[in-house]
């Protein structure tokens, strides 16, 4: 089933601030903000990252696709995850 | 082996002998065969003593002849038969077989310079009552701990610190910087320690104390005068000096024992001592039920080998959160990681068995270049040669294949490693590994954040780091980095001689003799690290001792389970107590909301990268330490002095 980007958005966040972000109480994290730059994830938060998006939405990531340009930003998810719900649905 | 412990007043105000009876109580688990001391009006020192050489006359403190040189010393100097066969001939009457009497007589025709002609780990107080000075040291990687405070003009000091606290003279607070500085090197950085305005003496550096004032002066300095290529004879030196290290280290009245990690270095040594042993050698490691840190198949294979009389001490998850309240009494510094418990376990194994001197592999890695840092610092430089290249990258994933079987490699586990620290930055090898335990920070309250204003742990250690630091390699620049910041303060203490002695079992440690550092530190780099292949040249001549497989075998980074063992069904009720918010908050280093979450983390089984687990050991042993040292100071009642097996004053100089 195709989420909304918005409704992908909105998980994504929500699993990175309770998961990621909950000892930092007033961050304020863009859609665009840098993942790894902000210290947000690590290489091992990465792969917590990866299951959930699996688990969350039906869509598995193949191993040249866990990349910067993929996973490097809520938006960059959130457009990988459309994308490959669309794939699916096609 | 013992400990040590004593007061110096600046003026002849007298020290009690009940203050001196309590310090060597509390450390009482460092020896436990006998006890005394020496009192007077400024001076007066405590020994306990793990009795391993001369066992019926080397009680201490032990004095010289008319009594005007008094010592109290712990640790072993593996060369003393040769320096009293010096000393005799110089006219000195030896009255023991003991290494402590050499120190007396040594003091006595050298002074200071003794220290250079030491071989061995140790640390010890002399009083020169000519003089009216203390003269204590420490030997050159800081095998044997030593601490020391100053208050109101008395100075105390201690093999550990609860001997000073146990004074009843000197108050515990917790240092924040000392704090700061274990969640980015794992350890504080002598000579800071975990408590405010207590100091630990640095390796291979001496003090002199009179009229109140401390004079500190560095005796041994790490040097890597890097030669271009291998000597002609490079094995046979090599083989020389392993077996003249192995072979001292063996001098002792009862029997040395060995641990065997399944890898190279204790291979190494536990061969050696088995070939030079009059007995069956006692030999001793460590399993786990987690399959992912068991060595267990190498460890029997390697006892095999050697022939040696094997005994395991099997460590689950529950064995570890139940005993990590006492294994923080005995290191009494915050911990990032559990890896000491196993070693508390394994030390209690020895001793049970009979043993108490093992020889281990420590120091190998550092000498030898053997730690994957070593190779990642490499791997690194040459990424950043090129920093497009896909392919140079990718030697990145080989570094690690442990955890690349978990997943986590790829672009981001690269780009972590390339965008930790220029090369130009003189910390560029560590930085890495500071900057992710530095991610343990996270967790701080924001009262204890801004208590640390603009404290700045690593530029502290940039400007603390010797000129001639700048002329090494970059290899050699991070085997100065490891051995000064992690050998010493940590491995060799929480995961050392405090593990050890908590049960009375000396570690020795024949890749720590000075020789064989100064011989490993001129050589090439390529010698020891080639390419990716690590302690190449130890590999090399190891063939004249181990069977390939032993020898070739990549060994697993040692690690115990950490977040998983203070959670689930065998979760002791002390942790629960200290994660509250009001326990937190007494103590006031880490934040009790950001905690909860991690808590609710590592209940969930999700916390399972090292930010968390690094923090969740952080937080419990910091709030353990706290409990134990500053909020419930208990001490056990002072040694009597009718029991003591030495009991010297200034009114009673004759040697005993």
């Amino acid at each position: 089933m195709q989420t909304s980007h918005s409704e992908i958005m909105t998980r994504v966040r929500g699993f990175v601030q309770e998961n990621f972000l909950y000892m930092h109480s007033n961050f304020q994290l863009a859609d665009d903000d840098r993942l790894l730059d902000k210290g947000v994830i690590d290489s091992m938060s990465i792969v917590e990252m990866i299951s959930f998006i699996e688990r969350e939405f039906g869509v598995s990531a193949m191993e040249e696709e866990i990349s910067d340009a993929n996973f490097g930003s809520l938006a960059g998810i959130a457009r990988f995850v459309t994308e490959k719900q669309s794939a699916l649905a096609a | 082996m013992c400990g040590i412990a004593g007061i110096v007043r600046r003026h002849p105000t007298g020290v009690s002998v009940e203050a001196l009876g309590k310090m060597a109580a509390s450390i009482r688990h460092r020896g436990p065969d006998g006890y005394g001391f020496y009192v007077g009006q400024r001076v007066g020192f405590a020994h306990v003593r793990l009795s391993i050489v001369d066992i019926a006359r080397g009680a201490q403190p032990l004095t010289n002849e008319d009594g005007q040189v008094v010592v109290t010393y712990n640790g072993e100097i593996y060369n003393h038969p040769e320096l009293r066969r010096e000393l005799e001939e110089k006219g000195h009457v030896f009255r023991t077989r003991c290494d402590t009497e050499v120190l007396v007589h040594g003091y006595e025709e050298w002074g200071v310079n003794l220290l250079d002609r030491l071989n061995g780990q140790f640390a010890f107080a002399i009083y020169d009552r000519n003089t009216e000075t203390v003269f204590i040291a420490r030997d050159r990687f800081g095998v044997r701990p030593l601490f020391y405070a100053q208050r109101r003009g008395a100075f105390y000091f201690g093999s550990e610190i609860k001997a000073i606290l146990a004074s009843g003279e000197v108050e515990a607070s917790l240092d924040r910087r000392g704090l700061d500085e274990t969640f980015t090197f794992w350890a504080p950085r002598p000579p800071r320690t975990a408590f405010a305005g207590i100091a630990s003496l640095e390796p291979g550096t001496y003090g002199i104390l009179k009229d109140g004032a401390l004079w500190l002066r560095r005796y041994y300095e790490l040097d890597y005068p890097e030669d271009g290529e291998e000597p002609v004879d490079v094995i046979e030196q090599l083989d020389e000096i392993m077996l003249r290290s192995v072979g001292i280290r063996m001098r002792a009245d009862v029997p040395v024992g060995a641990y065997i990690s399944g890898g190279l270095d204790s291979s190494i040594t536990a061969s050696l001592a088995a070939s030079a042993s009059p007995h069956a050698l006692r030999s001793f490691s460590i399993t786990f039920d987690d399959p992912r840190f068991d060595e267990s198949g190498f460890q029997r294979e390697v006892a095999t080998d050697i022939g040696s009389i094997h005994a395991i001490a099997a460590i689950t998850q529950g064995s570890i959160s139940a005993s990590f309240p006492d294994v923080l009494r005995h290191t009494e510094t915050p911990l990032v990681r559990t890896a000491p418990v196993p070693m508390y376990h394994l030390a209690k194994l020895t001793r049970d068995s009979g043993i108490k001197v093992v020889l281990t592999g420590e120091g190998a890695d550092e000498l030898f270049l053997g730690y994957d840092l070593f190779k990642e610092v490499s791997v690194r430089r040459f990424c950043l040669r090129q920093p497009t290249s896909l392919g140079r990258q990718r030697l990145l994933d080989r570094l690690y294949p442990e955890l690349m079987a978990q997943g986590r490699g790829g672009e981001f586990w690269r780009r972590f490693f390339l965008e930790s620290g220029a090369p130009s930055d003189p910390l560029f090898s560590h930085l890495p590994r500071f900057l992710l335990s530095a991610r343990a920070k996270e967790f701080y309250s924001p009262e204890f954040k801004s208590g640390l204003g603009e404290i700045d742990v690593l530029g502290e250690l940039r400007a603390s780091l010797p000129a001639r630091y700048f002329g090494w390699s970059s290899l050699n620049q991070a085997a100065y980095l490891e051995m000064t910041t992690l050998l010493s303060p940590y491995l060799l203490s929480s995961q050392g001689d405090r593990m050890a002695m908590a049960h009375g079992v000396e570690g020795r440690f024949p890749f720590l003799d000075h020789r064989l550092f100064e011989f490993a530190a001129a050589l090439p780099t390529g010698s020891r690290l080639r390419g990716l292949r690590e302690k190449e040249i130890l590999r090399r001549w190891a063939s004249r001792i181990l069977p390939p497989r032993v020898r070739e075998r990549r060994k697993q980074p040692y690690r115990a389970p950490d977040a998983p063992s203070f959670f689930g069904p065998h979760a002791p009720d002390w942790v629960g107590d200290h994660l509250t918010s009001d326990a937190l908050r007494r103590v006031g280093v880490f934040s009790p909301t950001s905690v909860d979450g991690l808590v609710r983390r590592c209940r969930a089984g999700l916390a399972t990268g090292f930010r968390e687990n690094q923090a969740i050991v952080g937080v419990l042993s910091t709030q353990l330490l706290h409990h134990q040292f500053i909020e419930r100071v208990s001490s056990p009642p002072a040694l009597p002095v009718r029991g003591a097996s030495v009991m010297l004053s200034e009114a009673t100089p004759a040697f005993t």
